[in-house]
């Protein structure tokens, strides 16, 4: 009786098993899920950032593959797949949106690094520029140096123009003395000054009666006049010779000449160069007073020896 | 057979009574479906799914009307699946948002690092 039974629900399974096989066991909306599931498989993205959603995903299309399988309507399969078609798309989107995070915090490192290199140039920059700056600086302390130096040096040429100048000023000082020196001695000696320089007038008295040599005082006379000239080697003498108009004029312009002569034989004696020393014999010529008394012949008989200026040069008679 | 016949009946009574227990059941898993999916919209919304993902926010949008239009019909099991299907557009919405956001980012720090470089280079060639 029982196996009677189960007749009909054999039948009835066959019947529903026929029937499954003649109809269809997806839909092109599950057969789109499946493949966009395939996809998200191989993405591997999806397994390193989605698994959760994966998983999710993976049991909504198991639930449409179940409908499937048990023959439900496409309506119902369709729903399921769609569920499952939309969370295979977020689990995608929610593996974008991780490795785009994981994309910022490695970028946001190698930006770090750049910013870091960046200040790092600025810094080696600033540096440089210091570096440039300090060796501008030296220079410029170089140059200050150098000016300095060349301030001293002016200096050092100051203090020599300034020794010269003194020495210079000593020179004349000394020359000056010399002069007054020379003006003290000359006084000495009786000295005039005329236009023609500083005259010195050797008297009759200074010579023997009619002879042309010195006495003893006309020497005495002659070695200042010397020494004079050694003190003073820039200046030169002239020695002029003259007499009364007593005797002959050939007579007296000989004496005269003669008398100079020896004025100068005696100064080369003393060591007064003979080219500093010129003669000249007058005569009778250029008396200076009337020959009418002894004392007026006297004073024209004389020698007169005429000092040059400082640079030797006499003017002549 | 009698015996059988009856006890066929008392298997489609039980079935019909879960049937229709299960049905009067349904109005509340679908209401709250229905809120759950309202709930995601929302946060898609607030997300920037609008701007993202127009196309599942507006498709999300049309199912919940749907699924309310279902309630008020008393068609549960419709207002359930509707919103079922409202609460993965919704989101699949909040998802593409926010992997979008996350992209914009990425090619901003991307800009970043390019500008940087460029600056790098012309510094080093001063």
């Amino acid at each position: 009786m029982k196996k009677i039974n189960f007749t009909p629900i054999a039948l009835a399974i066959g019947i529903l098993l026929s029937a499954c096989s003649s109809m269809p066991k997806t839909t092109s909306l599950l057969d789109q899920t499946r493949s966009d599931y395939a996809i998200a498989q191989s993405n591997p993205n999806v397994a390193r950032y989605a698994s959760l959603e994966m998983k999710q995903a993976g049991e909504a299309l198991n639930q449409a593959n179940a409908a499937a399988e048990e023959r439900d309507s496409p309506e119902t399969i369709d729903k399921l797949a769609y569920l499952a078609k939309q969370k295979i798309a977020l689990t995608q989107e929610v593996a974008k949106q991780k490795s785009a995070e994981a994309s910022v915090a490695a970028s946001s490192k190698e930006r770090d690094q750049m910013r870091l290199d960046q200040r790092t140039n600025e810094a080696d920059q600033a540096n440089a520029s210091a570096k440039q700056a300090n060796a501008n600086a030296q220079q410029a302390n170089a140059d200050a140096a150098q000016a300095n130096a060349n301030a001293e040096q002016s200096k050092l040429a100051t203090q020599t123009a300034q020794n010269d100048a003194a020495d210079s000023l000593r020179k004349q000082q000394e020359a000056q003395a010399r002069s007054t020196q020379l003006e003290a001695q000359l006084a000495d000696l009786a000295a005039k000054k005329t236009e023609r320089g500083i005259v010195i007038t050797l008297g009759d008295v200074l010579f023997g009666n009619g002879k042309a040599s010195l006495n003893p005082e006309g020497l005495r006379t002659t070695q200042k006049l010397a020494d004079i000239l050694k003190q003073n080697p820039q200046r030169t003498v002239l020695i002029e010779g003259f007499t009364d108009s007593i005797g002959t004029t050939a007579y007296n312009q000989q004496l005269s000449e003669r008398r100079a002569t020896s004025v100068r034989t005696a100064l080369q004696d003393l060591g007064v160069g003979r080219d500093r020393v010129a003669i000249r014999g007058y005569g009778e010529s250029y008396p200076v007073a009337a020959n009418d008394t002894a004392n007026h012949r006297q004073t024209n008989r004389r020698v007169e020896i005429v000092i040059s200026d400082a640079t030797g040069k006499i003017a002549m008679r | 057979m009698k015996r059988n016949s009856n006890k066929w009946f008392t298997v489609l009574c039980g079935a019909a009574a879960i049937l229709i227990a299960g049905c009067s059941t349904m109005e509340t898993p679908a209401t709250s479906s229905v809120a759950v999916s309202k709930a995601a919209v929302a946060s898609a919304s607030s997300a920037g799914g609008t701007e993202f993902a127009p196309v599942e926010m507006n498709s999300a949008r049309e199912k919940i009307a749907l699924a309310n239009k279902a309630m008020a019909d008393k068609d549960y099991t419709l207002a359930n699946d509707l919103a079922n299907q409202a609460q993965a557009d919704a989101k699949l919405a909040q998802s593409k948002a926010d992997s979008g956001k996350a992209q914009l980012a990425a090619n901003a720090l991307q800009d970043d690092i390019r500008v940087l470089r460029e600056e790098l280079a012309r510094n080093n060639n001063k």
